[in-house]
């Protein structure tokens, strides 16, 4: 038996690709398995082509693979496209009607949908079929698949009835090839996305105000905290004209208090960013989900790239302290969104977890409970708000001196003795607007001190792999999964190679990254853009310049193959 | 109840002499004295222009946030803590300019605050340009030749978009600007009142005289085919409470 087994469904936007990847997910999970699901999707509802790309494995895994072993065409097309990338021996699901060259590198197993449809009297079954034929190919009892289907379906009788015979029918038109037989199932996996992740991490940091406008490919936490705020009633999800008055309702809302949160992608950042300043200068805490796709302008908006490094780490005029945090994992995009709620709150400025849409909307298996010692802090309790004022914190008018030198607390709206102005022009220690030169510095001093208390409070970076490697890889957010795997492996072989991940963009961690990577022996920065982001920081922060460089803007992720072949040519 | 001196600070405000802002912060604090509002529990919203320095002169919760952005600030401040009186200030650069986009869905969204437009159809604080609301042929240093737009009908524009209150008031009328203000303070919804006002250092023309020929009360009007009929007459200026609706 294989160590992991890697399908591919294909087909139509609208046909119910997202359906079987579901089910055939979910009851590989309910069978005890690990799962790494990822989509590649064109800016179209119905048609053009899309495929979603399922890992099936014991292990945990993060990554997608370039080749499969069993590809699930829905149409011609699919099969055109992706007949090259299954592996030999590997199985091919077809209608019997799509056209395919016979060759005996392939099992091609064909099935008459429209049989099976003009049987039950119902149309678009494919993805019913299928989710039956490829459960039998793998082996998975049916017991367990008619259980998934039963709980997909369960407000839609109908549906269930057709969904569950079409499936049965497609089971029995096949034969087993894996042996994907019950693990035991732990109950502590659950499919989750990267988007899933980033909403259930803002929950859990006491998330109760969020405002977003859609966005792809952020849109789902916009639609995963909709889904919440109908049965959490302390929670207000609002869809706003556009991402400047999502910023700005979110920092209305955080400014009485609330934990706010909005999210976009880069050009909804690019509206936003005069209000990141205003969040910097006025103190106002402020958590920003920016999941980028391939800019500039509209770009690719359903593929991925980290190409908005540079531009959010600069986001605004003028000199502000600005956190920019980035994920590497699903498991971090949840850990990594608390640690942004308790810094906003903490040092009461804008947070940024930076994610990529590899990121954001592949799923996982992932516990994330077992997550939670990762990072943790009393969410019921307020950082730096308090309720009584004294005296010795008013100014001769009765004002609160909310920005006082030591002053680290704010007041919320409805305090008593708590009034000040929460301003955007430079300011005195109430608030007031002020051209004092004196005063302005002070204050530009108050407020990038808050830099260096985050930094001291950053777990330090740390390599993955052998510590005399003969290479370092160097990168950030979602290109980690296949690093890491294509580290495994190499280091499996024998090969020295080990792996710097940064995940702390702002504050930069000058002194750690510099001492770990002058001790490198090669340096390979490896990057999901064209110019080097991350290593033009590098640069900046530590006068390393990483001059082997693995980048790419195709608007595809890494897979680990090509991580694991571009680390080999380096070693040579 | 409340003094209204309670509502003074100790800086006092820097606005050019004759500026209609005088009047419309006296209205302002003399609103939140009979309604006897906290300074606590009162937060007013402001973005950038002459004036948005309002909050700076007022002893109660301020937010001067950005240029055209003083809506959604608000409406997240309201949408966060319902117990809080919330009144937002635009001008006509920031709020018909900037922005017009939070303008309009302000009017639909019907978050219970109050916006308060201080119009007087010229950028102040950039020295004098033409604004949304400049009459056809202004002429200024960024309309050299005149002005070739039309003004912003905000009006008529905030009864289209669905707001429930539309008010307009004028500078110079200390009494009326009172009793308006009290009503869109306490209307439950989205409360909507433009203020015309003088601008003496770059509409010098329009002074006083100038509005006294011009103004004219309208009585309340709560249809609103007819409300809409009033806000689209250019002939006079027409004040008071143009519409009145219930949220729906």
């Amino acid at each position: 038996m294989a160590d992991n087994v890697v399908l591919r469904i294909g087909g139509k936007a609208g046909t119910g690709l997202i359906t079987a990847t579901d089910i055939i997910a979910t009851i590989a999970l309910k069978l005890g398995y690990h799962i790494f699901s990822s989509k590649d999707y064109a800016s179209q509802i119905r048609g053009g082509h899309n495929n979603h790309t399922i890992r099936i494995s014991k292990e945990n895994v993060n990554a997608d693979s370039d080749k499969i072993d069993i590809l699930i065409a829905f149409d011609q097309l699919t099969l055109d496209k992706h007949i090259s990338d299954v592996k030999e021996n590997g199985i091919v699901l077809i209608n019997e009607k799509i056209k395919f060259e016979k060759t005996n590198k392939l099992n091609f197993i064909l099935i008459n949908i429209l049989e099976i449809e003009e049987k039950i009297k119902h149309k678009n079954l494919h993805n019913a079929v299928f989710s039956g034929a490829v459960a039998k190919c793998l082996g998975f009892p049916w017991d367990v698949c008619e259980a998934v289907i039963a709980d997909r379906f369960n407000q839609k009788k109908e549906l269930l009835k057709v969904f569950k015979e079409a499936s049965l029918l497609g089971y029995n038109q096949t034969k087993v090839f894996f042996d994907y037989s019950n693990l035991g199932s732990s109950d502590k996996l659950s499919l989750i996305s990267g988007n899933d992740a980033i909403s259930l991490g803002a929950l859990k940091a006491g998330l109760n105000f969020h405002v977003q406008y859609p966005m792809t490919p952020v849109t789902g936490i916009l639609h995963y905290l909709e889904k919440e705020s109908v049965i959490n009633k302390k929670l207000t999800v609002i869809q706003p004209e556009d991402e400047i008055a999502a910023i700005n309702m979110a920092l209305g809302a955080s400014y009485t208090g609330a934990r706010a949160m909005t999210a976009t992608s880069g050009g909804g950042f690019a509206l936003m960013v005069e209000s990141v300043g205003l969040s910097g200068m006025a103190e106002v805490p402020l958590v920003i989900i920016e999941g980028q796709r391939p800019g500039p302008s509209t770009g690719l908006p359903t593929k991925t790239e980290q190409g908005d490094l540079k531009f959010v780490i600069n986001a605004g005029p003028g000199d502000f302290p600005l956190a920019v945090i980035a994920p590497s994992t699903i498991e971090e995009c949840y850990t990594e969104t608390k640690r942004a709620f308790y810094f906003a709150e903490k040092y009461q400025l804008p947070v940024i977890v930076l994610v990529d849409k590899h990121l954001t909307e592949s799923s996982k298996s992932a516990d994330l409970n077992a997550e939670e010692k990762e990072f943790t802090f009393d969410y019921n309790q307020r950082i730096n708000i308090i309720a009584k004022v004294n005296d010795n914190q008013l100014n001769e008018d009765g004002l609160f001196k909310r920005y006082a030198s030591k002053e680290t607390s704010r007041t919320l709206p409805g305090t008593k003795n708590g009034v000040y102005t929460c301003a955007g022009d430079e300011h005195n220690d109430v608030g007031e607007i002020t051209e004092d030169p004196e005063i302005r510095v002070q204050m530009v001093n108050r407020r990038l001190a808050k830099t260096k208390l985050i930094e001291e409070e950053l777990p330090l970076p740390e390599l993955i792999g052998p510590n005399d490697a003969e290479l370092t890889l160097v990168s950030w957010g979602g290109n980690c999964g296949a690093i890491t795997e294509a580290i495994n492996l190499l280091n499996q072989e024998g090969k020295k190679v080990n792996f710097l991940n940064i995940k702390y963009i702002l504050p930069f961690q000058k002194e750690a990254i510099n001492s770990l990577l002058s001790k490198s022996k090669k340096l390979l920065l490896i990057e999901n853009n064209i110019t080097g982001q991350l290593g033009q920081v590098i640069a900046e922060n530590t006068g390393i310049l990483i001059e082997n460089k693995f980048l790419k803007c195709n608007g595809q992720t890494f897979n680990v193959n090509e991580i694991y072949q571009e680390a080999k040519r380096w070693l040579v | 109840m409340v003094e209204l001196s309670k509502y003074n600070r100790e800086e006092k405000p820097n606005w050019c002499p004759g500026c209609g802002n005088y009047g419309i912060i006296t209205a302002v604090k003399k609103t939140l004295t009979e309604l006897n509002f906290t300074p606590e529990n009162t937060v007013l919203v402001s973005g950038v222009g002459c004036f948005a320095k309002l909050p700076y002169w007022v002893k109660v919760n301020g937010f001067v946030g950005l240029h055209g952005r003083s809506l959604p600030v608000a409406q997240g401040v309201k949408l966060a803590n319902p117990k809080l009186n919330v009144i937002a200030f635009g001008g006509d650069g920031d709020g018909y300019g900037e922005g017009g986009n939070h303008f309009i869905h302000a009017c639909r969204r019907g978050i219970d605050i109050t916006y308060v437009v201080h119009n007087n159809s010229v950028f102040g604080l950039t020295t004098g340009q033409y604004s949304p609301t400049a009459e056809k042929g202004r002429k200024s240093k960024s309309s050299l030749l005149g002005s070739t737009e039309q003004p912003i009908n905000p009006l008529a524009l905030a009864i289209a978009a669905g707001a429930t209150f539309v008010a307009r008031a004028f500078a110079g009328h200390l009494k009326e600007t009172i009793e308006i203000l009290k009503k869109a303070v306490e209307h439950k919804g989205f409360a909507f009142v433009d203020v015309i006002q003088a601008c003496p250092s770059y509409q010098p023309e329009k002074d006083l005289d100038y509005f006294k020929d011009k103004i004219v009360y309208v009585k309340e009007e709560s249809n609103k085919l007819n409300a809409m009929e009033t806000a689209l007459k250019e002939d006079q200026i027409y004040c008071g409470i143009i519409y009145n609706g219930v949220k729906k």
